[in-house]
């Protein structure tokens, strides 16, 4: 109501702003929207059709060969819900944990506030290599378990920076009042903090889930040899590693090729399959998590 | 009297060792402040364990850098060779073309990304229509989530001389034969950046989106009734009001000045554009991993944590003077 | 209020999750216990599962969840657990050296110095000594070939030929021809390269363009640096020697000399250089991806082309489903000159740095062997091939081994490969060769039977032998020579040793400078390939092809 009210009192140059800006999102949405077109097209196109290119939006022999080679693993599932599992529980921690730090760094009064911002500040510009980070883990005894996707990612520290810097925008005299009141450093964190950053909470909470959903290359480098602790991303990644050799080597092979009826799925057609499959369960959180990226909600919270 | 005395007495002794040894002493306080402050230390200091553990611990790992590496020896059977990882590294010719491609194009990547990324974010702002702005939203992120593979090869076919690029130019007649864009070098760090922003700028858009929702909407509000017009708005409320948070990035982003990324260029590179497209970390997986010289590739790893410290303590100093918000 | 619910719910998560996962690995270690439980095993058959681990692509499984393992199973009692590497191989194998634990069994493929170096496999000599009759059967003649420098035996590798040598029935090179060219002008005899390009040419100038799009005389994949062997190696195969790296080894002298930098590799740059100026070489080699590639030559546009079979049988099967003969191709023997004798089908080969080996951390190693001698039985190594009479292969009235086209599709249809076992026991274990043949007569590789190739012929293909008066398409290759040290390019280089180096620098400046070279206006071609020979000099090519004359002058001595 009120923003259709605004709309009609709006001046000449708001309205030419308005329309060249609605003109501009939605050519973004073309150029944006496209590769997923694309990988629709190429995903439920006949592979052996595709390798004669010009698909682009719409699949010119439909198949659903792709995507029976895809789930064609019988593990598929299992590995799907252990992605969600760590994808869930990574993200709950690690949002946890990293808003914690964020708000004892956030303190103007703390006195190693300085010490620890820098202390990990400076890991996001250095690794001490592949092989010293796997041989931490094997040290630690976390080899082929679970929490190898949990406990080295538990700081984010790009995100503890987001989270701060929210902080330090909430209005002081809250976390005065509270300490009026009697709480101390965790309640306040808990009860008043914590409600007031939704916005960048799930900023934050997007951004691991998402690392979390795509990561592969952990499973690869500690798990591999687990296959109860597979996840999805590993699983699609085999398969296209698979894909894109069976073709290759011995005369055998040149020759099951030649005889027409082998080449069922080709690299490209698996990546694009894989894209759809993988990418669609996690590309459904952003549009839930907008709600929380309401204008005015801290402030409002702080009013309230 | 007398317990007065004593008082001056010791007052003054304090006084002195304030005067001689005033570092103890605000070491003294230091400690006592920080002894009030339990709760705040419980609350950070499993995460500074944890942090030195998984980060700092394994920078032993920065010694094979100084050795012929081999990872089936024991630390102390390691082959010694000092400096020469280092000097290979930068007494190879091609070392400073490649740094040269890095910084170009880690450049490019920071400040195309960085503007679109911005004014996306202020134009998404700007629409009323909460609906068509979300579903905005969630489109323009989605080149995210497919690999740099795919991305790389839309880019490809896009550009083929019989691409819908070319097939645009000839049709606007901005060019009267097709070119060969990704074959000729000079193109290729424009093709790149565009490729970046058209992959990323949703992704990158998020924060901004959320730290608008941080302002006030009372100063809005008021603009308006001030007759503000929406550029004004834009320029005048929401920037400012994000700009803590642009600031931040930017001096995180300075100190990846030497990272450009690496798929983008290893698939969209070739022959012909070798010479624009090659950077740092193609050439540390050529002449490092690919022959398994863990020793070349630690100490380009170290030259580039080197760099990223000068940037990001510069850059943070500057915001400092300047007064804007800094990261530590 | 709100705070509350969502951090209760937050912990709830967790702990279902937490206890979800202590589930599933308790579930994981129980079975690794019962997986060591046979490890005393006086009884050869009692049941246990070893962990093989291959630098090859497959999908993961276990061995008994396949036909062909289960069979192997019911003989031994040994089961696998195959895992295969994905993603970087190097970074994995790095990683397994450096942590110090090995599966069982390993084909360290590309990495196999890495994990000789780390003393991660232990000698076999005295196991096949001892347990091994039909491994010192199937290895036998090749022993100097698999031992080490050091006198032991570390791997077994695929390669070893038993009984002779059975030459594939249809060879490719790598110079294709679209068949309605040769159609178009009567099938004429193509053998030198200008031959080849004359008659791209000649097609080109009568039909500049095809339902409305323009041919495309000649094009090859030389974009990515990972396959740009495809534009090098050619110079190779038009001085009539086959595929070696980077070398073309002398028959008499038994000198390597690089051909980068030779009067070869110029004439080759050259020809192509005048075929572009000319209109006829399609600049988009150097940058099209494998899917442009692949996608530019099933449209039918390309006269002719240059690649390895192996790199394109996606558009070949696509052609070939396609149905139109003339827009198929043919690969033929295309060399420099008359009289050079083609090489194009490979010689009699060993590849010795390609095996399977046994890990310092195997549980049973003398359990492993006798599984492996146990396979290289002619009745098992039937079964990894053909399977079993009447289900996947049959015999015909000569009670030659034939497949019916039933079974022939099976063979080649992925799913099944791999429900079966082919996929995963007709390679990487210890095999006979490719090329070898049973007591009994029958090829050992189904696919080089004479009966069943004979299947795979379309009428076009029918059509075309009969053109060119022949049986089978390796008629139009020379017999291939033997040549001892053969393949070159087996020769392991030390890591970051100076041969590495100089490969790695030569190739760099061959991607750079070919592009250059090739779509240079002819006027410049010549300070073009000056500019390039005065990069390429300042390389060490001497030493170089004096490692390599010495490594094949080893092989020929027997040192392998």
């Amino acid at each position: 109501m009120a923003q259709s009210k605004s709309f009609r009192n709006s001046s000449l140059s708001d309205r030419i702003f308005d329309v060249c800006n609605i003109i501009f999102m939605i050519l973004l949405v073309i150029v944006t929207l496209y590769p997923f077109l694309n990988m629709f097209a190429l995903s439920f196109n006949d592979a052996n059709d595709s390798v004669r290119g010009d698909i682009y939006i719409w699949p010119r022999e439909w198949t659903l060969r792709n995507f029976d080679y895809v789930f064609s693993e019988s593990n598929i599932f299992y590995a799907t819900f252990i992605s969600a599992a760590r994808t869930i529980v990574g993200t709950v921690v690690s949002v946890f944990c990293t808003a914690m730090l964020a708000y004892t760094v956030s303190r103007p009064e703390y006195k190693l506030k300085k010490f620890v911002s820098v202390t990990f500040i400076f890991t996001m510009y250095f690794s001490g290599g592949l092989i010293p980070g796997y041989l931490l883990i094997k040290e630690l005894d976390m080899l082929n378990t679970f929490w190898v996707y949990i406990i080295p990612g538990i700081i984010g520290v790009f995100n503890m920076i987001v989270i701060r810097s929210f902080i330090e925008g909430l209005p002081e005299g809250l976390m005065e009042s509270a300490k009026i009141d009697g709480a101390g450093d965790f309640i306040t964190f808990a009860r008043i903090v914590l409600p007031l950053t939704v916005p960048a909470l799930a900023t934050v909470s997007l951004f691991v889930a998402v690392y979390q959903w795509n990561s592969w290359f952990d499973v690869f480098l500690y798990n591999s040899s687990s296959p109860s602790l597979t996840t999805l991303q590993y699983e699609l990644m085999k398969m296209l590693s698979t894909s894109n050799t069976s073709s290759a080597s011995s005369a055998a092979d040149a020759f099951a090729n030649a005889k027409g009826n082998a080449a069922a799925v080709t690299p490209t057609s698996v990546r694009a399959t894989m894209t759809i499959v993988a990418s669609v369960p996690i590309i459904i959180v952003y549009p839930f998590l907008q709600k929380y990226f309401v204008k005015g909600m801290v402030v409002g919270g702080v009013k309230g | 009297m007398e317990l007065g005395k004593g008082t001056v007495q010791v007052e003054k002794t304090a006084g002195q060792m304030a005067k001689s040894n005033a570092g103890a002493s605000r070491f003294k306080t230091f400690f006592i402040e920080l002894s009030k402050q339990k709760m705040l230390m419980l609350m950070s200091l499993p995460f500074l364990i944890w942090v030195f553990v998984f980060k700092y611990l394994p920078l032993w790992g920065w010694t094979i850098a100084f050795q012929k590496f081999k990872p089936a020896r024991d630390f102390f059977d390691q082959k010694w060779v000092g400096w020469d990882n280092f000097k290979f590294l930068f007494q190879e010719q091609q070392f400073y073309r490649v740094l040269r491609n890095t910084l170009v194009m880690s450049s490019i990547n920071l400040v195309f990304g960085f503007v679109t990324s911005i004014v996306l974010a202020l134009l998404l702002n700007e629409l009323r229509n909460i609906f068509f702005k979300r579903t905005v939203q969630t489109i323009s992120y989605l080149p995210y989530f497919i690999s740099w593979v795919v991305a790389s090869n839309i880019v490809q076919t896009a550009l083929a001389p019989e691409g819908i690029i070319n097939v645009l130019l000839l049709k606007m007649q901005f060019i009267d034969h097709p070119v060969l864009w990704l074959g000729v070098g000079k193109y290729f760090w424009g093709i790149l950046g565009a490729t970046e922003v058209w992959k990323n700028v949703g992704w990158n858009t998020i924060i901004y989106l959320a730290a608008i929702t941080s302002i006030d909407p009372s100063q809005y509000e008021a603009a308006e009734i001030d007759g503000a017009s929406r550029l004004q708005r834009m320029f005048y409320i929401t920037l400012p009001g994000i700009k803590p948070v642009i600031v931040l990035i930017l001096i995180m982003n300075l100190g990846h000045i030497l990272e450009s990324g690496f798929e983008a260029q290893y698939l969209l590179g070739n022959g012909m554009n070798v010479d624009f497209s090659e950077n740092l970390d193609i050439f540390v997986l050529k002449y490092g991993m690919q022959m398994n010289n863990f020793g070349l590739a630690t100490a380009a790893g170290m030259f580039k944590t080197l760099v990223s410290f000068i940037f990001l303590i510069t850059a943070n100093n500057i915001a400092k003077r300047m007064g804007e918000s800094r990261l530590y | 209020m709100h705070t509350k619910k969502w951090l209760q719910t937050t912990l709830a998560v967790v702990m279902a999750s937490a206890l979800l996962i202590v589930g599933c690995s308790n579930g994981n270690s129980g079975e690794k216990d019962s997986a060591s439980g046979g490890k005393n095993s006086e009884v050869s058959k009692e049941p246990v599962t070893f962990d093989y681990f291959a630098f090859g692509t497959n999908r993961d499984t276990m061995a008994s969840d396949t036909t062909i393992g289960k069979i192997l199973q019911e003989q031994t009692g040994v089961d696998w657990k195959m895992e295969f590497v994905v993603g970087d191989a190097s970074t994995k194998s790095g990683v397994m050296i450096a942590g110090g634990d090995y599966p069982d069994v390993i084909s360290p493929v590309g990495e196999l110095a890495k994990f000789l170096d780390a003393g991660a496999l232990i000698p076999l000599n005295d196991l096949i000594e001892k347990y091994g009759p039909n491994i010192k059967r199937v290895y036998g003649d090749y022993m100097n070939k698999i031992t080490n420098e050091d006198g032991n035996i570390y791997i077994l590798p695929f390669t070893a030929n038993v009984n002779g040598y059975l030459s594939p029935p249809d060879p490719t090179s790598t110079f294709w021809m679209q068949r309605r060219v040769l159609k178009e002008f009567g099938y004429p005899q193509v053998k030198t390269l200008d031959q080849y390009f004359d008659l791209i040419e000649k097609y080109q100038a009568k039909y500049p363009s095809v339902d409305g799009k323009n041919t495309i005389g000649f094009v090859t994949f030389a974009s990515t640096a990972g396959e740009f062997f495809t534009i090098t190696n050619q110079p190779m195969h038009l001085a009539g020697y086959p595929n070696e790296g980077g070398v073309m080894v002398d028959m008499e002298t038994h000198e390597a000399k690089l051909y980068q930098g030779t009067e070869d590799e110029k004439r080759w740059l050259a020809k192509l250089n005048e075929m572009n100026g000319k209109g006829l070489f399609d600049p988009e080699s150097f940058t099209a991806n494998k899917d442009q590639y692949l996608a530019k030559l099933t449209s039918g546009r390309v006269l002719g082309f240059a690649s390895y079979s192996w790199q394109i049988p996606d558009a070949t099967t696509n052609l070939r489903t396609a149905g139109n003969d003339d827009l198929r191709y043919v690969a033929l023997p295309i060399v420099y000159e008359e009289n050079i004798k083609d090489a194009y089908v490979d010689p009699p080969s060993f590849v010795n740095n390609r095996g399977l080996g046994i890990s310092v951390s195997a549980k049973d190693p003398e359990r492993i062997i006798k599984y492996w001698d146990n396979l290289l039985t002619d009745e098992n190594q039937k079964l990894v091939q053909w399977g079993e009479e009447g289900v996947t292969y049959s015999k015909n009235a000569d009670s030659r081994m034939v497949m019916t086209e039933k079974q022939l599709t099976d063979r080649n249809d992925n799913d099944f490969k791999h429900k079966y076992g082919f996929a995963y026991f007709d390679y990487e274990w210890p095999r006979y060769g490719d090329n070898s043949v049973y007591e009994d007569g029958n090829a050992h590789v189904p696919f080089n039977q004479p009966e069943v190739a004979a299947i795979n012929y379309t009428e076009g293909d029918k059509a075309l032998l009969k053109a060119y008066k022949l049986d089978t398409f390796s008629d139009l290759y020379a017999e291939p020579v033997e040549r001892p040290w053969y393949p070159a390019w087996s020769i392991e280089k030390e890591p970051g040793s100076p041969e590495q180096l100089f490969s790695q620098r030569a190739g760099d400046l061959q991607q750079k400078f070919y592009p250059r070279m090739v779509l240079a206006s002819p006027g410049e071609f010549e300070a073009d390939w000056n500019e390039y020979m005065a990069e390429y000099n300042k390389l060490d090519a001497k030493g170089y092809e004096g490692f390599m004359t010495g490594k094949v002058k080893n092989r020929i001595d027997g040192k392998w």
